[in-house]
């Protein structure tokens, strides 16, 4: 299920000018079937009808299905594409509207497993359910989601659960009716939630009407990034954003998500001129910012409304529109910063460093109604350095996913 | 090693948990004393690094998760590190400092979309960050950092 297309790899390489300017392959070149539609719109917009005003939010539809069914099915609009993160999460009160119930997974004791995850400072409480997922025309049957339980008739969360923040289970917390998390990563927690001694406080079993237990829960049980589990096109995904036309602030902006890497004509990674970073571990490449003597663990998240850094030189915004935003007194303030790879994909890209070139604007003079903003940045105190939605205009982003070869490199790979 | 410290480390060489288990005042602003009280419960690694003008206390777990805590030779912890496949209670290791945080984290628009955020409230600052499978942070009390302590050592 998870081995890329051998001829389609071989057409996509034979075919390098066809895949660099982006063209289709020659009639009968290829598999003999059509191939699988594999983009989907990304817009970037205000949101969802129940919760407006985001910025940087980039947006896309998800079908959801109860397992093996054809009608009773929702499409989700305003779902938000989050490459910092894996698994697909849909909020209880959304899917109700949509009349789909998706049933829980249970564990072996016959109890629901619900899961508490951590975004930022608020964490998610609600079943993990299982549903058939298709985006554009790629589908992927019996999926592991989270069901963020807005609503709250199900399980009430263990009292760690939203104890270091608050819950986010709302529309209105997230601006969305829905995280799709297609990041590097398959599972949203992996191996160290398979077998651990003291199980972590993620996965819970919950008795019914009865209190919930941290446990240990397989990996095929995990919420798990979808687009790993298409039947094809599963090795990765591409982000093309155009750029701004306004660095104030655009109202919108639409883009495309494509499914797969070297898998179609129109997916293959370009030949020169690529940074491809390597990430640990944890999913991070390393990026040196400012000159500065040590890295910084990385990565490129569309999840993220900002460049996210710490850099106590810049002044923060003191209106109230803009807390926690960096506001230099002259704008656009030009920064770099250098990105490296943090593990091998192949030996040819180990080492080398990629500079980046940024500018941070002022929010206070961005066009208040706009929804798209190319030049914001915040993130005092920070320990990491992250590529937020900013980085995304005027550029495509790859995105190996881990353990899955794309041509002739692996991943989990990030790439531009 | 002075006799405090060790017999800090013979309890805790009695194991120390995976599951952020910590008791409940090894926290933030109090002492490292409750740490052996609770230490039989917990199993992992750990370890403490004795330095001039205070002690960093380890706890290492299989999972990856580590928590540092720094305190005075008098034995108050003036801060807390962590890093780790899920978030920490910060219940427990804010300890009495956790209503001043909560506090300031209400007055956050959408905490779930800051993957990275500083509070500052009273001297107290907390600094969460990461993300999915790799979360980060730390606390510190501001005006309790003892002589040769920087704030770019608490990590």
């Amino acid at each position: 299920m998870r081995l890329v297309c051998l001829s389609c790899l071989i057409v996509t390489a034979t075919l390098l000018g066809a895949c660099l300017g982006g063209g289709k392959a020659p009639a009968g070149a290829g598999s003999a079937s059509a191939p699988v539609v594999n983009t989907t719109a990304v817009t970037v917009d205000t949101g969802p009808a129940a919760a407006t005003g985001a910025i940087n939010h980039a947006y896309v539809s998800v079908r959801v299905c109860a397992p093996g069914s054809a009608s009773s099915c929702t499409t989700i609009d305003h779902v938000l594409l989050d490459t910092g993160s894996w698994g697909l999460r849909v909020i209880r009160s959304v899917l109700a509207a949509g009349s789909v119930t998706l049933p829980a997974e249970t564990d072996a004791q016959g109890q629901t497993i619900e899961e508490c995850a951590t975004f930022g400072s608020g964490q998610t409480w609600g079943p993990v359910a299982t549903a058939d997922v298709t985006i554009a025309g790629e589908t992927a049957a019996k999926v592991p989601v989270q069901i963020m339980d807005d609503t709250g008739t199900g399980a009430a969360p263990p009292g760690t659960c939203g104890a270091s923040g608050t819950l986010v289970n709302q529309v209105t917390d997230w601006q969305a009716n829905g995280v799709l998390g297609i990041g590097v990563f398959a599972q949203d927690c992996g191996t160290a939630c398979v077998a651990a001694t003291t199980p972590l406080a993620q996965y819970y079993g919950c008795a019914t009407g009865g209190a919930c237990a941290a446990e240990n829960v397989a990996l095929p049980a995990q919420v798990t990034n979808p687009a790993t589990l298409f039947t094809a096109d599963n090795n990765g995904i591409i982000v093309s954003v155009p750029a701004l036309q306004n660095a104030n602030g655009d109202a919108s902006v639409q883009g495309e998500l494509i499914f797969g890497l070297g898998t179609q004509a129109d997916n293959g990674l370009p030949p020169t001129a690529l940074t491809l970073l390597g990430a640990d571990a944890n999913g991070d490449f390393a990026t040196t910012f400012n000159g500065a003597s040590s890295s910084l663990p990385a990565l490129i998240d569309s999840g993220t409304d900002s460049y996210l850094f710490d850099d106590p030189g810049i002044p923060v915004c003191t209106s109230a529109a803009w807390v926690g935003f960096y506001c230099p007194p002259v704008a656009p303030l030009s920064l770099t910063a250098v990105n490296t790879s943090a593990a091998a994909t192949t030996a040819s890209v180990v080492g080398s460093g990629d500079t980046v070139t940024f500018a941070v604007g002022d929010p206070d003079t961005f066009v208040a109604t706009a929804t798209a903003f190319s030049e914001l940045a915040g993130g005092g105190g920070s320990t990491s350095f992250t590529w937020g939605m900013p980085f995304f205009y005027g550029r495509k982003i790859y995105i190996g996913f881990d353990g899955q070869a794309s041509g002739s490199f692996k991943g989990p790979f990030y790439a531009y | 090693m002075n006799r405090h410290l060790q017999r800090i480390l013979i309890l805790l060489a009695f194991g120390l948990s995976a599951g952020w288990a910590l008791p409940a005042q090894a926290a933030l602003g109090g002492g490292t004393d409750s740490v052996v009280a609770d230490a039989a419960a917990l199993h992992g690694a750990s370890a403490v690094t004795a330095l001039q003008t205070y002690d960093i206390f380890e706890i290492a777990a299989g999972d990856g998760a580590r928590i540092r805590e720094y305190a005075t030779h008098a034995g108050v912890v003036f801060a807390v590190a962590w890093s780790g496949p899920v978030m920490p209670d910060l219940h427990i290791l804010l300890g009495d400092n956790f209503a001043a945080y909560a506090g300031a984290l209400a007055t956050v628009d959408r905490p779930g979309l800051r993957r990275s955020l500083r509070l500052e409230t009273a001297g107290l600052v907390v600094e969460t960050g990461g993300h999915m499978r790799a979360y980060r942070g730390r606390a510190y009390l501001a005006n309790r950092l003892p002589a040769g302590a920087a704030v770019s050592d608490l990590r």
